[in-house]
């Protein structure tokens, strides 16, 4: 048996267009842990460029070496030479930030202007475009990383703005594709018949109020590709090297103590990488929903 | 007489039809969908010009392409004189605002995520940039009172607007730029009825008011014959028979106008109307398109024997006054 | 009235719910109709009156939910039947100042009821045909198999060859140009005109008793719909067929109606003989009158040229008022009746022999 249950009898005009009041609960959760995730990565860094550090994070606590959490002192505990866990996470987390954001600002700027290339102009253009971002599309990323870093040895920065190249291709396809379904409902062209500018139309009807949604989750999505990447190439040994921290030579070094029992030294930065690719996939995931009202309450 | 506002000669829009791959290979020629063909008339100011045919017939490819909206193959556009077709889109784009469209989609002009209340103001500042907020917000709601709407709609989105509300505000938009000629495609069809007609009411308004040009494209005839002082019948991409509405309406010259107007579900169908040939007025590449294009379907074509000149290619009818202001493009005018 | 009438539609009832607003979208509020035996109905209303909701919730069609909620239709074949039984086990309903305000009901097992009690009568004695026949057909098969399948379902021909034979039979009967070529074309491959004719003659396959015909016509360019509607001129007269006509052009409803029932928000406001009601004289409802005077014709064009247009938006059947539904646009409201038309709805009683009006001005 289904109740439907009407509590007022006049009803209000206005339809409830805004998003976070009308996703379900689990998108709010999504989106609601991606945005706790965000702070967290966000305060940590700027906390850690000020040096607004809990302990230094080459000191040696001697004492408490392979501490695990909870240990006094160190609320994350030690790694194996007595170092404090969260200091380093802290630390570690510079050795993504800036470059995950040049890698997105690199994907979405370069994407946005490929993609309204492509779909505004038309013709010869989108040929082109297509070709070339199927081409860059079709290549496999990871192979191309390491034939990048054997070949030219490159600093992390170089490495993301590749990243970046490599991901503008599927921002070009989202923002053709939403111009598309712009120019089905003849909006392009009667913003055109009106005499607005062209330039005023990509930048303000296509690209600020139609692609925000899909730029923003895109950035969501390739920061945690970019976190990914640096974490595997450092846990490669490509990227920061000892004794500066990052959570991929961390879960690196304390692998070796694993057998024997010290579980927490490797699991630690590895668990900091899940949860904050989960956060930004989720907050991908979760805006996603909402923007697309796909789920309703 | 005063000089037309709106004078095309000659007007063809041609599509390329895309073939598949394989055609590049077996050697057949692309062929063009000539969606309007050799179009000719005159709007003079304050008149509403109808433009009548069926889909497919190239009216509303007619209207956008006075607006510049897509290039034209061949012919020119004069507005007030001006030979507006070679113009760049920068040179144009002060002009746009005196031609302005009604489009045929209720959505078309309005962005969804726009409140209403930005969707106007921006429409204003095109012509008034140098408005503050206040002078923005008494312009919007001077427009909002031309178009009989309260001013609380403001606030919604297009998506809580109904079918009506969002066809005034489409007009409002345009009103803000202050046009003089504007080219109405099918502006009640996605309407109720009972709306339509508070919205012809209004557009007949607007036009005293301001002493506007419509081309009013639709395919109701009765509404055409009822808005506009002259007509103009389009088929496939040409224009068959020109003259005062009430002529096109009552006496038609030209067969298939006279078959369009007698179809009308409210009349009994005439010995004039055919029911044996089974084209369906598309563009048939198979058949040869020499001559006349309406001669597959022409009573009178089939009534006189298949005459040959009906299709000759070299003799194709073109648009002629047989009475003074009504023109028609057939061999044989009824 | 002489003979039962071949459908009875009672006092039906489809609500649909926004969660969002968290209100009843009442599509259907209590709408009563008689269809007779050999006669067409033609139902014509606006956007939102629930023409169409309540030809589909007849045959079950409406599975959004909570659906239909109350009503009878009854469909007397050989036997009268309920074709909404077990209805009122399903759903129940809670009514606040004599308005429904609240729903439960049972949807799976009222699904499964209506399946049983439409079994063989939908698509079989009550046939329907809808707007867009390209969107209604299946895109992947062929409307020869299409129309085949229809025969072998519904009468005693359950061979594949009797089955095609009945079928090009009755896509000559639609009048399609070469049946035997079309057989084999797929729905994508014909254009508006002739799916719509493919989908009648689908209809006809079935031999049904009635035959519903939702806005079949609109979407067809002006020459084609002559077409269609005579062939459905012509269903009438060589088959003698029970119709349903539902549409908003009220061209083709004046066409092909005998009697016409006029719908708004949800209800009819008046039904009766055709030519009475299409008559523009103001002895019926006020909107009927109203609507056919405002429609774009020369002969409605007042001076200046202006159209009597009725003012106003038309009834969003979410925010339905208390008392007449066309109370906010009718201009025929006098001081004497205002206030009843205000607070009570009027029911819809005969007026003249064979003509029902809901309307104050015709009752005490």
């Amino acid at each position: 048996m289904s109740r439907y249950h009407q509590p007022h009898d006049t009803v209000s005009e206005y339809s409830d267009i805004r998003s976070w009041r009308s996703a379900s609960l689990i998108d709010r959760v999504y989106v609601g842990y991606g945005l706790v995730v965000v702070v967290l990565v966000v305060l940590s860094y700027l906390l850690g460029m000020l040096g607004w550090l809990p302990s230094d994070p080459d000191g040696m606590d001697l004492a408490n070496m392979l501490a695990g959490p909870l240990t006094e002192g160190h609320i994350l505990g030690t790694d194996y030479l007595g170092r404090d866990l969260q200091t380093r996470l802290i630390i570690g987390i510079q050795a993504y930030f800036l470059p995950g954001l040049l890698s997105i600002v690199i994907a979405l700027a370069l994407g946005a202007a490929l993609g309204v290339l492509s779909g505004y102009r038309g013709g010869r253009s989108e040929i082109a475009v297509t070709y070339v971002t199927n081409l860059v599309d079709a290549l496999p990323r990871l192979v191309l990383m390491l034939l990048v870093i054997a070949a030219f040895k490159p600093g992390i920065y170089t490495i993301m703005v590749v990243l970046g190249l490599t991901s503008a291709p599927t921002v070009a396809m989202l923002v053709k594709g939403k111009i598309q379904m712009l120019r089905q409902r003849n909006f392009i062209e009667s913003a055109v018949a009106l005499g607005i500018s062209p330039a005023r139309i990509i930048l303000k009807h296509i690209l600020w109020y139609n692609c925000r949604a899909l730029l923003l989750i895109q950035a969501t999505l390739g920061m945690a590709e970019a976190v990914l990447l640096e974490t595997s190439l450092s846990y490669l040994g490509f990227g920061v090297q000892e004794p500066t921290p990052s959570w991929g030579n961390m879960v690196q070094a304390g692998a070796n103590y694993l057998l024997q029992g010290n579980f927490w030294v490797s699991t630690a930065p590895a668990l900091a990488i899940l949860f904050t690719v989960l956060g930004f996939h989720l907050l991908g995931d979760g805006l996603n929903n909402m923007f697309e009202g796909k789920r309703q309450r | 007489m005063a000089s037309p506002i709106l004078e095309v000669k000659g007007l063809s829009k041609h599509f390329a039809q895309r073939r598949g791959l394989l055609s590049m290979f077996s050697g057949t020629t692309a062929g063009t969908i000539p969606a309007v063909d050799d179009v000719s008339f005159t709007l003079a100011e304050n008149e509403t010009l109808g433009l009548v045919g069926e889909s497919g017939c190239g009216k509303t490819t007619t209207g956008k392409s006075i607006l510049k909206l897509m290039p034209v193959t061949a012919g020119e556009i004069h507005y007030r004189g001006q030979n507006i077709t070679s113009l760049t889109p920068g040179e144009f784009r002060p002009l746009r605002r005196e031609i302005q469209m009604i489009f045929q989609d209720l959505d078309a002009a309005l962005n969804p995520k726009m409140r209403i209340e930005s969707i106007l103001h921006e429409a204003i500042g095109l012509r008034e940039p140098e408005l503050d907020a206040e002078g923005l917000r008494r312009r919007a709601y001077e427009l909002l009172d031309l178009v009989n709407l309260k001013k609380n709609k403001l606030a919604n989105f297009p998506s809580e607007l109904s079918g009506g509300e969002k066809r005034r505000i489409g007009i409002a938009r345009v009103l803000a730029v202050r046009p003089k000629l504007i080219v109405a495609d099918e502006p009640t069809s996605a309407l109720d009825v009972s709306i339509q007609a508070q919205v012809i009411n209004l557009l007949r308004d607007l036009q005293d008011q301001f002493g506007l040009s419509y081309l009013f494209i639709s395919h109701d005839l009765p509404l055409v014959e009822l808005v506009s002082h002259r007509v103009a019948v389009m088929y496939l991409g040409q224009i068959v028979e020109l003259g005062m509405a009430q002529r096109i309406a009552n006496a038609p010259r030209h067969p298939y106008t006279s078959a369009l107007w007698s179809s009308l579900a409210e009349k009994r169908s005439q010995e004039a109307v055919t029911g044996t040939a089974p084209a369906w007025g598309v563009f048939d590449f198979e058949r040869p398109s020499g001559g006349c294009r309406f001669a597959p379907r022409c009573p009178v074509y089939a009534a006189r024997g298949k005459p040959a000149a009906c299709t000759d290619p070299q003799n194709a009818p073109h648009l002629r006054e047989i009475e003074p202001g009504h023109a028609v493009a057939c061999h044989f005018p009824l | 009235m002489s003979a039962t009438p071949l459908l009875r539609i009672e006092d039906l009832r489809t609500y649909f719910y926004s969660r969002a607003k968290q209100a009843f979208i009442r599509s259907v509020d209590g709408v009563d109709l008689d269809v007779a035996r050999g006669e067409t109905l033609g139902i014509v209303g606006e956007s939102g009156s629930g023409k169409s909701v309540t030809m589909h919730s007849a045959l079950g069609l409406i599975t959004a939910t909570p659906g239909v909620i109350s009503g009878r239709v009854v469909f007397h074949d050989e036997t009268p039947r309920d074709l909404l039984a077990g209805l009122d086990t399903s759903a129940r309903l809670e009514r606040r100042d004599d308005r429904i305000m609240a729903v439960e009901k049972d949807n799976r097992a009222w699904q499964k009821q209506v399946e049983r009690n439409l079994d063989g009568i939908r698509g079989g004695k009550i046939a329907m045909i809808f707007q867009n026949p390209k969107a209604a057909m299946n895109p992947y098969e062929t409307i020869g198999a299409q129309i085949s399948e229809a025969v072998r379902l519904h009468t005693a021909n359950k061979s594949p060859a009797e089955a095609r034979e009945r079928a090009l039979h009755w896509l000559d009967a639609v009048r399609i140009d070469s049946p035997r070529l079309r057989y084999d074309n797929y729905p994508y491959g014909l254009s508006g005109g002739m799916c719509q004719r493919a989908m009648v003659a689908m209809a006809l396959a079935a031999e049904p008793r009635m035959l519903i015909a939702d806005e079949p016509t609109t979407g067809l360019d002006a020459t084609i719909q002559a077409r269609i509607v005579e062939l459905l001129e012509e269903l009438k007269t060589r088959f003698g067929m029970t119709m349903v006509l539902i549409s908003h052009d009220i061209g083709v409803i004046a066409r092909l109606s005998d009697r016409i029932a006029v719908m708004y928000g949800g209800r009819v406001l008046e039904s009766g003989p055709a030519a009475m009601l299409l008559e523009q004289s103001e002895q019926g409802h006020p909107y009927t009158h109203a609507l056919l005077a405002s429609m774009p014709r020369t002969q409605n064009v007042k001076a200046g040229g202006r159209l009597p247009a009725i003012e106003g938006e038309v009834l969003d059947t979410i925010n339905v008022p208390r008392g007449c539904r066309f109370r906010e646009r009718c201009q025929r409201m006098h001081d004497g009746i205002r206030a009843r038309c205000a607070e009570q709805e009027p029911e819809l009683v005969e007026v003249t022999p064979g003509r029902r009006v809901r309307c104050w001005l015709y009752q005490a």
